[in-house]
């Protein structure tokens, strides 16, 4: 979900730039170490085939088809810091060539999906990709990585003050849910055909240590699952913040709506149920990946 | 297609044009942050702001519609969420995304049909963004056609063979016909990466690429960046200011 420049809120926008500037900058330094300046064409036509893989649709049932997003197969081919480059890089291109996506809410855009989408992708790959396990790993981290960017970008719409009906916030879990699920089998029979081909494509997860990683991985994970119940209640804690500082009267059109005071109707009241709905989503990744792994 | 358009736009010689792309990556940047950080006129200030828009795709002697229509791109996603606001019982909010996200995408198109991709990311190297990932972001660029055009011709090839008539194959045999056609392309990039970089490595590639025109801010270019940075900045306080 590539957020345009308009609708995240100032704070948002401009935190996340601050924020997406040194990480780039690292991860850069970090995939320059493990392929040298020569080999930058890989990364870039990689990228370029990330881009041409969405012409290629897997059918998912009842007339409707999904396509690679590419985050997680990256990451398991070229390892996670070239991988969150390549996205990185794919993720400027759409912006400025294919105004999908804005300039300032690049920052957003490169955080949600090059980077936490990416290393919450080659996590479950990091931990178990040399266990027994390893095609659910994959599979999980194909729908990590999705999922973790999609409700990242919706937190952020909603922190930035983006009004959604409860129904509709609903639907659109049960959507991205559908797509990580997409993304996970699709990432996972890829890498399958990429292993039959030639088995060094993919990379064998380092044995032990990158805690930097696990860590970072494991907070992207964490903070996705607690963004949407956070932001869900934090549009009253900006506008509380607006009236503090003033700025309500200015403020008022984007912050106060007729139906303030409206609760989730099928969801429940607060944040249990919504919380409850998060852990059922990963639940319900994690028991797919459990039956991936007994079938083997 | 949206890029070729954009791509042989980028190609004139109007005044536009010839400014430098860090005087007009300035600009643009100035006339994001005004416009995304306003609250207050906005119906004014959007139509002033899309005046300037107008004006500047006149002098970039740009077919006005079609850049009008292009911009257009975002305006699917931008419904969605207008239409959500709305459900939400606040259409002004609507008004509002649609309007900014509609603006910030025709200047940031106004920005690459007058700039060349490749002046445009030496634009961005020299204001500091890292050289590796803007040489990544030019060779994703140049390889996109290349490997887009062998995503097609698979494709075509598969449709040939009968891959989407019904019953012919179990949606489970499809999506693992796709996922191969998949790891196929995936396998013909890395070695069309591979060889690209050892005739890179025979033409003694420094490891960055010599830019062939250097940079330089001329008189015209300064004029541009002060009306550039000054103009939506005084718009925007006029409006204020009269309301």
């Amino acid at each position: 979900m590539h957020i345009p420049d308009g609708f995240l809120s100032t704070p948002v926008w401009a935190a996340l730039d601050a924020a997406a500037a040194p990480v780039v900058g690292y991860v850069v330094r970090v995939a320059q170490r493990g392929f040298d300046e020569a080999k930058v064409p890989l990364l870039g036509v990689m990228g370029a085939f990330v881009f041409a893989a969405q012409m290629i649709n897997f059918p998912v049932g009842i007339g409707t088809s999904g396509h690679l997003v590419g985050g997680a197969l990256l990451a398991c081919t070229l390892g996670p810091a070239a991988a969150c480059v390549v996205m990185s890089a794919i993720l400027a291109i759409q912006a400025l060539v294919f105004q999908d996506g804005g300039i300032l809410a690049l920052g957003a855009n490169v955080i949600n999906m090059a980077i936490l989408g990416v290393l919450a992708g080659y996590l479950p790959y990091h931990l178990w990709g040399r266990s027994r396990g390893r095609r659910a790993a994959i599979f999980a981290g194909g729908a990590l990585s999705v999922a973790v960017s999609a409700v990242l970008a919706l937190a952020e719409l909603l922190i930035s003050g983006v009004r959604m009906p409860a129904a509709v916030l609903g639907v659109s879990l049960a959507l991205f849910l559908v797509s990580a699920l997409i993304e996970g089998a699709i990432t996972m029979t890829v890498i399958g055909a990429l292993e039959a081909i030639q088995p060094n494509f993919v990379r064998q997860p380092a044995a032990g240590g990158r805690y930097a990683l696990v860590a970072v991985g494991l907070a992207a994970v964490l903070l996705a699952a607690g963004g949407v119940v956070v932001a869900s209640r934090a549009p009253d804690g900006i506008a509380q913040l607006a009236i503090q500082t003033g700025i309500s009267g200015r403020a008022r059109t984007l912050v106060s709506t007729p139906f303030k005071d409206y609760q989730a109707s099928w969801l429940g009241a607060g944040w249990p149920a919504q919380a409850a709905a998060g852990l059922v989503g990963l639940a319900l990744v994690g028991g797919v990946s459990v039956l991936i792994w007994r079938k083997r | 297609m949206h890029h070729v358009t954009l791509d042989q736009w980028s190609r004139g010689a109007s005044v536009l044009h010839r400014r430098d792309p860090r005087v007009k990556i300035a600009a643009v940047l100035m006339f994001l942050v005004v416009l995304a950080t306003a609250h207050r006129e906005l119906a004014w200030l959007g139509a002033a702001l899309f005046t300037v828009l107008c004006v500047a795709a006149r002098q970039a002697r740009l077919p006005l519609r079609g850049a009008l229509a292009r911009a257009g791109v975002v305006l699917p996603f931008t419904a969605v969420f207008a239409g959500v606001s709305w459900l939400a019982g606040d259409p002004a909010r609507g008004a509002v995304l649609v309007m900014k996200s509609y603006l910030s995408a025709l200047a940031v198109l106004l920005l690459v049909s007058t700039t060349p991709l490749p002046a445009l990311l030496r634009g961005f190297e020299m204001t500091g963004a890292p050289r590796f990932l803007l040489m990544v972001a030019q060779f994703l660029y140049r390889y996109l056609f290349v490997i887009s055009e062998e995503a097609q011709h698979m494709r075509k090839a598969a449709l040939a063979r009968g891959a989407t008539v019904g019953g012919l194959a179990g949606n489970a045999a499809r999506f693992r016909a796709a996922a191969g056609a998949l790891a196929v392309l995936f396998a013909r990039s890395y070695g069309r990466a591979e060889e690209i970089h050892r005739a890179m490595l025979a033409r003694s590639f420094p490891g960055y690429f010599r830019p062939l025109i250097e940079l330089h801010l001329h008189g015209g270019d300064v004029i541009f960046l002060v009306l550039g940075v000054v103009t939506p900045v005084a718009l925007r306080v006029l409006i204020e200011r009269a309301a």
